[in-house]
């Protein structure tokens, strides 16, 4: 190849992130150079929350960041975190990608990085070493949420939050520092949750979901010939990548739910009637208070989430 | 010449009583959490974010100290090499200065790292403290540090007298 | 690769002439990393990359959530020195062990275990355990071999049974769990223990007039001696226990995470200290100040370690190790025992902690590769460098003990060394031949951790 990219990540090597979506990410970018671009994939150089800062200056070529590890940086991202819309990560990464061109890109939250895809983890629930069957035992439990809407979903039902990377959630569960997490079902395998944490509390659709981007250095982009940056917008950045990247998700949260259902001891409770409908009163006051959050970063907000929940339920 | 020396020496009192109170807090701090989450269910939601300050207090409060009191870890297998030859004393001064020198681009990265993350509007998650703070407040002890590891080099080469008392 | 061994020749030789080690690694790891982004070590672009990985590094290590643990060890095992528990430990092992033909020795070996088992490092058990145990030995007439011999050695220990500054910093640098190493050091820890005192009993078999039989305390005197360490069981209790789940019942329900384990150590090591009379405003003071300088220089020694180990990283040396390995077909044994091979060398003239900062990043992949186990690997690490620190000529116990006693040579000390020194060489080779023996513990937690 006549470009190698430099990728810089995190989470562990076996991990869904490094073990599929980078590999995915490299097929792709060969196939659309004719192999004259690809990338080799470097794990731990810096935190998560460092990964923006490495990549505007170069320290990588590529990276995968977190939106919710930078509180106040990332506003406009909370919105495809929202709970209740209905739909596949593949869905959901898509109609989020579509919004971002059309609304979000106006707040310029990525600025000094080349934004190449955008993407949500599935529908997040709730992970804990004893069982939790209906919403209201969730009040008063210590647990492991991440920032943005997590957090506010976190602080409705009456938990209280522990910040841990998810790399160390495993370590956190173990040694009981944490009463439970909320994950989507793929770190039941991606970071051993069978292991410590053997019940699962479903809300359809999820307590949140989680936002992450595919970001890139601008100069690394503009250095490539013409011929090839048209190739890479045309068939891999953006929609083609953001939809590649959320069917990722689906399969590994498929895998963490086969992995659950066979290990021993592990159980998944459905949330009752009663509590989807307590829930989805919930998330419709966080629903409100996030576009409000979203209208005041300069974006026309109701119009970006009336648009992402008609491209999820018309799929 | 000795008069700035002293006021520098009696004003390295101060971070060092910084760093050992941001100590004191951490530690009363992880166990006040314990037992309030254990005794009382009711844990310290922001202990972790104020952990990671504290440490960045105690560490960098004290580290121009440590590194003009010859407090850095180093390898002293050549030492008697070095006095053999009567040279210890220059390469400690030549020591001191580059490492001061080095330090110089350092401090300017955790600075325009710090005035992005402003930019930004970063904050900590649950007591939404700006995190340029505290690069601000790193940049400036590895700047001062950078500073008196040139000092005190300069000093070794053609003042030795001056630092004739350890630096506390 | 060819740059990564360049970059490492640079460092060994910046270290050799004393320049700090954390100057040394970071300014090679910056410039390497910049050679590696850019093409060249002083192209702009690649500077800048390098510079920003630098300055992300200063503020994040200092501000990883996890390092904590590294100031509250540290500070409760200046707090464990105000209360008097070093004493009492030696007391206790004297009032049962004393009595034999190299007893004194032997209580010493035994107290310096008890005693790495609430202090975080090698340097500071043996330096407290020298101050307690040195003048009693010398009282019975023990040879300036044994008696120093006995402290260095024992005080290697330190940084194997749990708490462990070092483990710490391994699972840092390796994202390995902590509490499962500590868990993983206790049985060889114990098995230290053990080969030190037959490394005892041989030296006085070899040379009776070492170490001569001390009194034999009466029972009702071990009992009180026992009594007396009600505090040192305490403070284990709360922090091994604590990590482990022994709180874990109705209606406390709570198991420690390492850093609440540091904390509620630090804190329980002041109370005690403080409950004995054991600190005054100023002593506290003084303990907290130490804490903060040993704390700053350890946290720039792994800011600089990290930028290099990112140089490395980038420059692909893991890789092309692996490469290595996997063309010429070498059986993983083989390659273990090189780098054993390599450790028992660098243990030569290097310390602990820069022996780990080195090495790790280099031999973690290339290891973990093989199918080895990272947490047993984390352990063969630490042993080798517990080794390294009575290995002459540069072995820092042995340094600490001729600062602390004065007037024997290290010449000496390294000489009653050596049957300890073959001791840990056994030990090592049970840890690399009997995996299970590390392993044992931690699987057993993984098991109680449902
Ligand atoms: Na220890
Ligand atoms: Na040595």
């Amino acid at each position: 190849a006549d470009y190698t990219l430099t990728i810089s990540s995190w989470a562990p090597p076996t991990h869904g992130i490094n073990a599929k979506m980078w590999p995915k990410f490299v097929e792709m970018v060969e196939k659309a150079t004719d192999g004259q671009v690809t990338a080799e994939l470097k794990l731990g150089i810096a935190p998560p929350p460092a990964q923006m800062d490495l990549i505007m200056d170069g320290a990588a070529d590529a990276s995968i960041i977190f939106h919710g590890y930078q509180p106040g940086r990332f506003v406009t991202t909370k919105l495809i975190e929202l709970p209740g819309y209905e739909g596949s990560a593949e869905d959901a990464s898509v109609a989020y990608w579509r919004a971002y061109d059309q609304h979000l890109k106006a707040a310029d939250e990525h600025r000094g990085v080349k934004v190449i895809a955008l993407h949500t983890h599935g529908p997040a629930q709730l992970h804990s070493s004893t069982p939790v069957t209906s919403l209201e035992e969730v009040s008063g439990l210590k647990v492991r949420i991440p920032g943005g809407v997590g957090g506010d979903v976190g602080a409705a039902l009456g938990a209280t939050g522990i910040q841990v990377p998810a790399p160390k959630v495993y370590e956190t569960l173990a040694s009981k520092a944490a009463d439970g997490v909320v994950m989507p079902l793929e770190s039941r395998k991606g970071f051993k949750l069978t292991e410590v944490a053997q019940n699962v509390y479903e809300m359809p659709g999820g307590l949140y979901r989680g936002s992450f981007a595919f970001i890139m250095n601008e100069d690394t982009f503009a250095d490539l010939p013409p011929e090839l940056q048209a190739a890479l917008e045309e068939n891999v950045f953006g929609e083609p990548l953001s939809r590649e990247i959320g069917k990722i998700w689906d399969e590994i949260d498929a895998t963490g739910r086969e992995a659950t259902e066979a290990a021993e001891g592990n159980a998944i409770n459905a949330a009752s009637d009663a509590d989807k409908e307590k829930f989805s009163a919930i998330a419709e006051d966080i629903r409100g208070k996030v576009i409000a959050e979203v209208d005041a970063a300069g974006v026309d907000a109701q119009a970006a989430y009336d648009m992402i929940k008609s491209e999820m339920s018309s799929n | 010449m000795t008069p700035i020396i002293q006021l520098v020496r009696r004003a390295s009192a101060l971070p060092v009583i910084v760093a050992c109170i941001a100590l004191f807090i951490l530690m009363a701090m992880t166990f006040c959490d314990v037992i309030l989450r254990s005794v009382f269910n009711a844990p310290i939601e922001a202990a972790t974010e104020l952990t990671r300050i504290l440490m960045a207090i105690l560490v960098f409060s004290v580290l121009p100290i440590v590194s003009t009191t010859n407090g850095h870890i180093a390898v002293d297998l050549t030492d008697g090499f070095f006095n053999r030859l009567h040279l210890s004393h220059a390469r400690d001064v030549v020591i001191y200065v580059l490492s001061g020198i080095m330090l110089f681009w350092p401090v300017q990265r955790v600075l325009v790292l710090a005035e992005r993350a402003r930019d930004y509007g970063d904050v900590t998650e649950y007591l939404a403290i700006p995190t340029y703070l505290i690069g601000w407040f790193i940049a400036l002890s590895v700047a001062i540090t950078a500073l008196v590891m040139i000092a005190t080099g300069l000093l070794k080469a053609f003042a030795p007298n001056t630092l004739s008392e350890p630096l506390q | 690769m060819t740059a990564a061994l360049i970059g490492f020749a640079i460092v060994l030789i910046l270290v050799l002439v004393r320049l700090p080690i954390v100057f040394a690694m970071g300014l090679v790891g910056t410039l390497g990393f910049a050679y590696e982004r850019g093409g060249s070590i002083l192209s702009e672009r690649g500077l800048k990359a390098a510079m920003s990985m630098v300055g992300r590094q200063i503020t994040d290590t200092a501000q990883d959530y996890g390092l904590s643990v590294i100031p509250l060890f540290i500070l409760m095992g200046l707090f464990v020195n105000k209360g008097g528990m070093a004493r009492e430990l030696y007391a206790v092992s004297n009032a049962f062990l004393g009595h034999m033909r190299g007893g004194i020795a032997m209580a010493t070996v035994a107290a310096c275990g008890g005693f790495s088992a609430i202090c975080g490092s090698s340097l500071a058990t043996a330096a407290t355990m020298s101050k307690v145990a040195m003048p009693q030995m010398r009282r019975y007439g023990y040879s300036d071999e044994l008696s120093t011999a006995s402290i260095a050695a024992g005080g290697t220990l330190g940084i194997l049974i749990p708490p462990s500054v070092i483990l710490v910093i391994y699972g840092l640098l390796t994202e390995t769990s902590i509490g499962k190493l500590f868990m993983a050091g206790i049985i060889p820890g114990i098995l230290g223990i053990l080969f030190y005192l037959f490394a005892v009993r041989w030296t006085v078999w070899r040379n009776p007039e070492a170490g001569p039989a001390g009194e034999r305390a009466t029972w009702s005197e071990r009992i009180r001696a026992l009594g007396s360490v009600w505090a040192v069981l305490l403070l284990f209790f709360l922090v091994i226990g604590g990590l482990y789940g022994a709180f874990d019942f109705e209606p406390l329900n709570v198991t420690f995470s390492p850093t609440e384990a540091a904390g509620m150590g630090a804190a329980g090591a002041f109370l005690i200290a403080l409950f004995r009379g054991g600190l005054t405003v100023g002593s506290t003071f003084e303990v907290l100040k130490e804490t903060c300088f040993t704390a700053s220089a350890l946290f720039a020694v792994l800011i600089g370690a990290q930028i290099f180990s990112n140089f490395i990283n980038l420059a692909g040396l893991p890789e092309a190790l692996i490469a290595m390995v996997t063309a010429y077909d070498v059986a993983p044994f083989v390659v273990i025992l090189m780098i054993l091979g390599i450790y028992i060398i660098l243990g030569c003239v290097f310390e602990s902690l820069s022996m780990l900062l080195l090495t790790v990043p280099i031999f973690f992949p290339l290891v973990t590769s093989l199918g080895y186990d990272p947490i047993w690997f984390g352990i063969v690490v630490v042993v080798v460098t517990e080794i390294s620190l009575i290995t002459p000529p540069v072995g820092l116990n042995v340094f600490i003990l001729k600062g602390v006693v004065g007037d024997v040579s290290t010449g000496t000390i390294f000489r009653g060394v050596t049957p300890f020194w073959i001791a840990d060489i056994f030990r090592l080779a049970l840890i690399v031949l009997v995996p299970i023996v590390v392993l044992y513990l931690p699987q057993q937690m993984g098991a109680l951790g449902h």
